[in-house]
């Protein structure tokens, strides 16, 4: 590959790794800054691939992503969580424990689902090897572990903006998708948080509730 | 051809065995300097390690025999080791083929292992206390030790350090690949704990920090000589397969007289990391002793997870 | 006729969002019952005359479930304004009847668009109108089944839009007609269709991604659940429906849905509460109507039926459940006695509802569940077919053990309730009535 496809390759691996830092942090406002920095890393894989493609679509998607995924979101998030407690951390949580089974987590699922099923595909040109496909498989399946693992309603809410993360990545690299329906999926995303932080700011935690049981 | 050989083979020995010491002095004399203090002079370690060897040995009473045989074995270990790891000279050397990469991971698992069951044996309650400490944690150091390695593996396709190296110069700049780049991370954060510095261990007479120093702690004589010897000889090794696997594979030499200007280019790659090491030291704060484990479960992570990833994509 | 083509359907969507204009000036119940009664005309009338495929796509599986949400529309509008008069909710009461028609839009907007993306963008909005409507009666459990609805319904569309993006892969384009028409053959195509059954399959009830049904159901107030049940759940069979059609896995589709239905009769031997033994039955019926759809040919003549009464009576059955629990104030089986002393429209509503949605004849359910297992049996499905039998017996015999439980046994209750609450309940659960007596009358003239 020769050096704008290694930038492309090492961004796109950041997005997961930066996935792996969300779920290995414990405070909460962390997990808010850490989901804005993976969507600036996905605004500017697309603005990159925008200039290359000569396609403005891309580029609009990257300004739409910045907007609403980085400014919006982080806007209604914090005002959830009350100036005091703005280093309020997530209670009985063991952070090596939880980024190991992670680990096995996202290494048996993802390696397995692109093993047999995604090494086929071929991308558009020669943007990107076609592993590059592994990456967003991993975000997508951090997203769901965060969800999984964590009794925090702010950060399932995270866990929720990281999956639609992966898929707009997903999107970006396998075929360009028409405008109209990346436009309805964000607004559809912005939509769903700012009912979560209505949500949130009556419940913060979730424990198995006695009347829902069976 | 053996002339050559029998030299390259001596040289990279010795220069280990002398010099370990010496690299150590001079990172001690540098953070002291960074903090305005004067230091202790760069040759401070020699003196120390002939002060000892001419003290008498105190062994106490409730130690048994490994107490006694424990740091002779450590310290041929780290020697033997030096015949395997390109630490001076690039193409292989005498007894090279002993051990590959996973070898010279198992080796340095050994060596480390037999110091804490020596010191275990010691019978006295901060020597376990330091052995407790660096077991609860040795076992993600370890994976991540042999994970890094195998991750350079199967970036060159060989397990040979010597090759890997050869493979890696003769590979242009812009081939570096990911793989490379967050395994080198996880190596040096693997480093950064084996060789005992901030933020995971404080070096001194604070017992608080103490992980990798209290298992010298009932020692005196010609064993702490050898056991402080053996640590120096680890730091440089381990450093030096850093800095000639992982971060510049370039510039070594081989084959007489070249063979002897790789002593001045490993000291200037020694004195780069020495920097980095002084610059990390004075401006983190030490790890509280549970974030230890959080910091390796990182390290870790890196390691295996890339190392899985290059298989799968195989890039 | 009167309209041109494409004006139909557009107008079908608008009436609801001018129902909900009047928002600001206060009126937005009268204007909502209004607009019920006037899009259960405009559907029948879209029956009639039925436009090409465009930016609509409409057939006659289309409008009958167009049909079914605007009339449970209607009923649940009309139902909602008697059940809050007394009582005070956490979010206004107009706010409520704003969100009831965003939801419907979004539902009817699902149903008629020729468009696989927005389709998916239609699910993901029922979800957002429909989260607030949990919680109106707010309290901890309430908020607790209202989130765990929204992150595993979000978590599982999501998924689903992996297969969109695949089938756009495959096939360069994302109108329905055409991908349909066509046949196209690839492993991905296969992917697709599996992944969308999983991912929609959340939203419709399918096992084991079906965890926040009974949670969502028991919480909510009942004219929502009846909106649930009878609507929302089928159109996100619809949608699974029309994925299916690029590439019928059959096997799987029946197999998965045939596990879904012995999970709804374990879980349903073991209820206590009232709202969420419905909420199991609904589950139950979803995927009995799945494996008609994935059957095909006579198979979906069967789940339409099947899910036309369906819907009538589930919301009979939600909307007299309401009444007990004005009434009694419990949400437990064991604290209802003796309706049938107290409140006799009520005990009839419920009897009937529970009969509707369990299958008895003369019910129209029943002949849609005959038909579904006599192509069962004909395709050679024999284990589903014991299995699907064993478990529609077992369900049976729960719910009537408990519904007549609760109507005939000796108690007394004091409270009161409307009218007309009570007569809502009665038509709803007696419309299946009349269209089995209708498959009744024409399967008397063939024979």
């Amino acid at each position: 590959m020769n050096m704008i496809q290694s930038i492309i390759f090492l961004i796109a691996s950041m997005v997961a790794i930066s996935g792996f830092y969300i779920q290995g942090i414990e405070f909460i406002i962390a997990n808010i800054r850490g989901q804005s920095i993976q969507s600036i890393l996905i605004a500017s894989l697309s603005f990159i691939m925008g200039f290359l493609e000569r396609s403005l679509d891309l580029i609009i998607l990257g300004i739409m992503v910045v907007i609403l995924r980085v400014i919006l979101i982080n806007y209604f998030l914090e005002r959830t969580i009350p100036k005091k407690r703005k280093f309020s951390v997530e209670k009985y949580l063991s952070v090596p424990y939880l980024l190991i089974v992670d680990l096995i987590f996202i290494v048996l699922s993802v390696i397995l689902i692109y093993k047999f099923v995604f090494s086929s595909m071929i991308l558009r040109e020669s943007i990107a090897p076609s592993n590059i496909l592994v990456f967003p498989l991993i975000t997508f399946f951090q997203g769901m572990f965060l969800i999984a693992s964590r009794k925090s309603t702010h950060t399932q809410i995270i866990g929720y903006v990281e999956e639609e993360n992966a898929m707009i990545l997903f999107g970006i690299f396998l075929l360009p998708i028409p405008l109209i329906i990346e436009a309805s999926i964000f607004l559809d995303v912005l939509a769903l948080v700012v009912i979560s932080s209505i949500i949130v700011l009556e419940k913060n935690e979730h424990n198995p509730v006695e009347d829902l049981i069976g | 051809m053996e002339e050559t050989l029998l030299l390259e083979t001596i040289s990279q020995v010795l220069f280990t065995l002398l010099m370990a010491p010496l690299f150590s002095g001079i990172m001690v004399k540098l953070k002291a300097n960074v903090e305005s203090r004067k230091g202790p002079s760069i040759f401070q370690p020699y003196f120390d390690l002939i002060k000892l060897f001419k003290k008498e040995i105190l062994i106490p009473s409730t130690s048994g025999i490994f107490f006694k045989i424990g740091p002779y074995l450590s310290f041929s270990i780290y020697l033997f080791i030096s015949f395997l790891i390109p630490v001076l000279i690039p193409t292989p050397v005498i007894f090279t083929a002993s051990a590959d990469f996973l070898g010279g991971a198992l080796l340095f698992s050994t060596a480390s292992f037999i110091k804490v069951l020596a010191a275990f044996d010691s019978g006295s309650n901060y020597a376990k206390l330091g052995a407790s400490r660096i077991m609860s944690f040795n076992f993600l150091a370890e994976g991540t030790l042999i994970t890094v390695f195998f991750a350079v593996s199967i970036l060159t396709g060989t397990n040979n350090p010597y090759t890997t190296i050869e493979l890696l110069t003769s590979n242009p700049l812009s081939d570096l690949s990911l793989l490379h780049l967050f395994s080198l991370i996880a190596f040096f954060m693997l480093f950064l704990f084996e060789t005992g510095k901030i933020p995971l261990e404080s070096k001194g007479v604070q017992e608080l920090g103490m992980i990798d120093s209290s298992l010298n702690f009932e020692y005196s004589g010609k064993l702490l000589a050898l056991n402080e010897w053996g640590s120096y000889m680890k730091q440089y090794l381990l450093g030096s397969v850093l800095l000639n696997v992982f971060l510049f594979p370039w510039g070594l030499f081989s084959g007489v007289p070249f063979f002897l200007i790789d002593i001045p280019i490993m000291f200037l790659k020694w004195m780069i990391l020495i920097i980095i090491i002084t610059v990390i030291e004075t401006s983190l704060a030490k790890l509280r002793l549970f974030r230890i484990i959080d910091y390796l479960t990182v390290a870790f992570t890196f390691s295996v997870l890339f190392l899985i990833l290059t298989e799968v994509i195989s890039v | 006729m009167i309209f041109n083509n494409t004006a139909l359907p557009i107008l079908i969507l608008l009436v609801p969002a001018v129902a909900s204009i009047t928002f600001k000036w206060g009126n937005i119940k009268l204007a909502t019952a209004i607009s019920g009664i006037i899009e259960i005309f405009l559907s029948l009338l879209l029956y009639i005359d039925k436009p090409a495929p465009g930016v609509f796509f409409i057939d006659n599986i289309s409008v009958l479930f167009i049909f079914m949400v605007t009339s449970i529309y209607f009923f649940s509008s009309l139902y909602s304004i008697k059940y809050f008069s007394q009582h005070d909710i956490y979010i206004s009461d107009d706010l409520y009847f704003l969100l009831l028609n965003l939801f419907t839009i979004s539902m009817l907007f699902t149903l008629e668009i020729n468009n696989f993306g927005l389709m998916w963008v239609g699910i993901e909005s029922t979800t957002i109108s429909s989260a607030l409507l949990i919680i109106t009666e707010r309290n901890e459990t309430s908020l607790e089944a209202a989130w765990r609805y929204i992150i595993i319904v979000s978590a599982g569309v999501t998924f689903a839009f992996i297969s969109i993006i695949l089938i756009y892969y495959v096939t360069g384009t994302l109108t329905m007609s055409t991908i349909i028409n066509s046949s196209f053959k690839s492993k991905f195509l296969i992917l697709a269709v599996a992944i969308s059954l999983m991912g929609f399959g959340t939203k419709s009830g399918v096992f084991p991604v079906h965890t926040w049904l009974p949670d969502a159901h028991s919480e909510a107030p009942s004219p929502v659940s009846a909106m649930f049940s009878g609507v929302l759940l089928p159109v996100a069979l619809y949608v699974i429906y029309r994925i299916y059609e690029i590439y019928p896995l059959k096997t799987v589709y029946v197999w998965i849905a045939t596990l879904s239905i012995v999970m709804a009769a374990i879980f349903l031997i073991y209820q206590d509460k009232y709202k969420r033994m419905f909420a199991y039955s609904t589950m139950e019926n979803m995927n009995i109507a799945l494996i008609g759809f994935a059957l095909g040919g006579p198979g979906i003549v069967g789940a339409l039926i099947l899910l036309l009464s369906h819907s009538f009576s589930k919301a009979g059955a939600f909307y007299s459940s309401g009444n007990i629990l004005r009434l009694t104030k419990s949400k437990k089986i064991d604290d209802v006695n003796g309706l049938y002393k107290n409140s006799p429209i009520t005990a009839i509503a419920l009897l009937f509802s529970s009969f509707g949605a369990s299958g008895i004849p003369p019910f129209g359910s029943f002949f849609g569940e005959i038909i579904i297992f006599f192509s069962l049996y004909q395709q050679h499905f024999l284990v589903p077919f014991i299995l699907v039998i064993i478990s529609v017996i077992s369900v049976f015999i729960s719910i009537n053990f408990n519904v007549t439980k609760m109507t005939f046994e000796n108690g007394k209750n004091n409270s009161k309730i409307d009218r007309t609450m009570e007569i809502i309940a009665l038509i709803s659960s007696i419309v299946p009535l009349a269209i089995g007596g209708y498959i009744l009358i024409l399967m008397g003239g063939l024979v």
